[in-house]
């Protein structure tokens, strides 16, 4: 019997405990508009916003200083910062568009821009710029990017915030020990990952990125060294990239597969590639400026320099464009004004300059551009000389396509992989890539009419 | 009744010699008792640093200081785990990720029971159309179902609230923690349930005082499961939680990675502390966990 009533008690306890917890668990929820007003309204310019960092993790600290100073110079708005992943990005706003679950302001870089701007999901930020104090304050180049991108009528749906370049990453401390010049043509890249290989010593000369992330790298090398100069042909119809100067550029390239490269590189995506060219012998590294300061951490700034990518033919330097990023105000949003005042103050020079700074990228507001520690960080300051001073011609990839990222990602990386691996050929590989491209590019003229 | 003499049943073998101390009867020497020790713990070993290593790894990039390349982590420091746990809110994704598990567990547990029941002392006529459609559900992917959830959880303003992940991962986990249960229910006579009944139980107070002690390696492992799988499950806190004082430990370690930076020290520290958890729930739990998924499996 005492037996019996101290079972019951358990049995009675565990109910309770898990009542406890399913109640107070589902309480404090809401609805996930993740808004304050009525959806799709104005907002009076006060209270809570909800913003979406579509790059959270290295950056959290930044943003939470400049939202800290937002809300000091604005006490009557609160943002709540939500951090997400760069690779979950866009997999949670698609969700949320579907589920009417988005927030007031987000991250919005050129390259998911059309997707979101397809779903009607963006607000037109063009009449709000023209009223700013930021008007004729933005580089203009980053502007006609993100227009560009954003469905092709000219609308700016994302205020541009800084811009990424390739960089050719290269350890000084072993160049020099191997007496080799810095790698600033593409004969001198191959030239220095050949004599830096040593595979008894696991010294490698190049770290080729085989995983994700992979087309962007190897469309970069490709470009950079064939000297083509735009994506598509001179009717805007077919895409240059199965041009035979191309194919022989890519097959120069993925033979550096095994030869100078790990084997594991077939895996390798951007964090593989950073972590093992920080901490082992490879020579070079092809990455972008958002890597800088992980490489000034691991190596210290006095072993390795980071240029922009090999000169080509006749001295020519071709690159592809890499993703303007940028903020937008969300259509569904309540509070599109306290929303659009926030991207207002994180794009003004003195917030948009310690951002930068701290991600390491080339400013979007050209008095932020002008700052001293642009001209410090080498990089960063070869990055924004390359894509201003005309010594650079950069070939617009189309991020304006709505199947841009699922043909130069889902679609494609697993066959590049075969390339690496020798089951597919680089001709094969390009034409197939070339048919896609053309194929979204032809439904798209179609719908611009 | 019919006796034998017991010689006649004896085997014809011969006695054992004096000098052999006797076998000790129903223990038999097996091949591999017989091999060199060597041949058993060298591959052992060698499957265990292989396993090993990559642990090795996270304890040495959680441990060493910013920008070391030293293989060992010396000198040592928290560094990590302090900017994890303190600036990253891990503190709080771990106290998120604890309430959940442990509501999971409980929930999943009591309804499974429940279900478990059902299935293995009633016959009603769809049973083994409802047992085929617990065991489909299994195949329909979470992503698929996200935007539907989404919707019933925003009507039911359960967005930002810990309330409906604990509720998702319940639902997903109950069709096989069903299963398992109603297995394990199955393998207590029956008898026993209606001896109860004659001493003057009820049917609930039989199933509580009789049942529920012999089903203690199947609550194990279903509770255990169920707690493992919410803890680490990534998908439906990433879609559900919106506030960063109700996200995970999955969502916090995946938002330690930015597009081109990746800081591997916290990363590791905060791949430890997500860790941690299930591996001491694993190390107190293994034996029960091992009887009751082959009990309940097998027997289903």
């Amino acid at each position: 019997m005492r037996r019996s009533s101290r079972g019951a008690r358990r049995s009675v306890t565990a109910v309770a405990v898990s009542a406890v917890l399913a109640l107070t668990a589902t309480a404090c929820g809401d609805d996930g508009s993740g808004s304050s007003g009525d959806k799709g309204a104005e907002g009076s310019g006060k209270g809570r916003i909800t913003f979406w960092d579509n790059n959270g993790g290295v950056r959290t600290d930044i943003w939470k200083e400049i939202i800290a100073d937002f809300e000091k110079a604005n006490p009557d708005i609160d943002v709540k910062y939500v951090p997400i992943a760069a690779t979950e990005y866009q997999s949670k706003v698609d969700t949320s568009i579907q589920a009417d679950g988005l927030p007031d302001v987000g991250g919005v870089g050129a390259a998911m821009l059309a997707g979101f701007a397809a779903q009607n999901a963006l607000e037109p930020l063009d009449d709000r710029l023209a009223k700013s104090s930021l008007d004729g304050k933005l580089n203009e180049d980053m502007l006609k990017s993100m227009k560009a991108a954003g469905g092709g009528d000219g609308t700016l749906y994302s205020v541009p915030t800084s811009a990424n370049n390739g960089v050719l990453y290269y350890r000084t401390d072993l160049f020099e020990a191997a007496g080799l010049d810095a790698p600033t043509t593409w004969d001198k890249f191959y030239e220095a990952a050949d004599k830096l290989t040593d595979k008894d010593e696991n010294a490698f000369g190049y770290t080729i990125r085989g995983g994700a992330g992979s087309i962007a790298q190897a469309l970069d090398a490709m470009y950079g060294q064939s000297g083509i100069t735009s994506f598509w042909d001179s009717g805007n119809e077919k895409t240059t990239v199965d041009d035979p100067k191309n194919v022989a550029a890519l097959e120069k390239y993925t033979s550096l597969f095994k030869k100078v490269t790990p084997a594991a590189d077939l895996n390798n995506d951007f964090t593989k590639m950073v972590a093992q060219w920080d901490s082992g012998t490879i020579g070079m590294l092809n990455h972008n400026l958002g890597s800088y300061q992980d490489h000034v951490k691991a190596l210290g700034a006095g072993k390795f320099r980071g240029i922009p990518q090999p000169s080509g033919p006749g001295g020519k330097r071709v690159q592809v464009s890499n993703p303007v990023d940028g903020l937008g105000v969300f259509k569904s949003s309540g509070n599109k004004d306290a929303a659009w005042k926030f991207i207002e103050f994180a794009t003004e020079k003195a917030q948009n300059s310690r951002f930068n700074e701290s991600a390491g990228q080339v400013p979007s507001n050209t008095d932020a551009a002008k700052d001293a520690w642009v001209s410090k960080a080498e990089p960063t300051k070869l990055a924004a000389e390359a894509l201003s001073d005309g010594s650079t011609t950069i070939v617009q990839l189309p991020y304006y396509l709505p199947d841009w990222n699922t043909i130069s990602k889902t679609d494609n990386e697993p066959a590049f992989q075969k390339v690496l691996t020798g089951s597919l050929s680089e001709k094969e590989f390009l034409d197939t890539l070339a048919g896609q491209l053309n194929e979204a590019q032809k439904e798209w003229n179609e719908q611009k009419g | 009744m019919i006796t034998k003499d017991i010689d006649t049943l004896a085997p014809a073998v011969p006695a054992p010699v004096a000098d052999e101390p006797p076998r000790r009867p129903g223990k038999r020497r097996r091949a591999w008792d017989e091999a060199p020790r060597w041949q058993i713990y060298l591959p052992l070993g060698v499957y265990l640093v292989f396993t090993l290593v990559p642990f090795y790894w996270i304890l040495l990039f959680a441990l060493r200081e910013p920008g070391s390349t030293s293989l060992v982590p010396w000198p040592m420091t928290l560094e990590h785990f302090d900017k994890v746990w303190n600036d990253r809110s891990f503190g709080t994704y771990f106290e998120n990720s604890v309430y959940v598990g442990v509501a999971t567990l409980f929930m999943t547990t009591i309804v499974a029971l429940a279900g478990g029941y059902a299935l293995a002392r009633f016959d009603f006529r769809i049973k083994r159309a409802f047992m085929l459609a617990l065991l489909c559900s299994q195949f329909v992917p979470g992503a698929l179902l996200l935007v539907p959830l989404f919707q019933i959880f925003a009507e039911l303003r359960m967005i930002n609230s810990l309330g409906s992940v604990i509720i998702a991962e319940t639902v997903f986990q109950l069709p096989l923690s069903m299963i398992l249960i109603s297995g394990f229910i199955r393998n207590v006579p029956y008898s026993l349930e209606e001896a109860a009944w004659v001493d003057g139980c009820n049917r609930f107070t039989g199933f509580r005082v009789v049942v529920l002690p012999l089903l203690r390696p199947g609550l194990i492992a279903v509770g255990s499961f169920a707690f493992v799988h919410s803890w680490n499950h990534f998908l439906f806190a990433l879609m559900f939680l919106s506030n960063q004082e109700k996200q995970t430990i999955p969502v916090g370690l995946n938002s330690l990675m930015s597009a081109d930076s990746v800081d591997l020290g916290a990363l590791a520290a905060g791949g430890i502390i997500a860790a941690v958890p299930v591996v001491i729930v694993f190390a107190f739990i293994q034996k029960w966990l091992i009887t009751g998924f082959s009990a309940g499996a097998v027997k289903g």
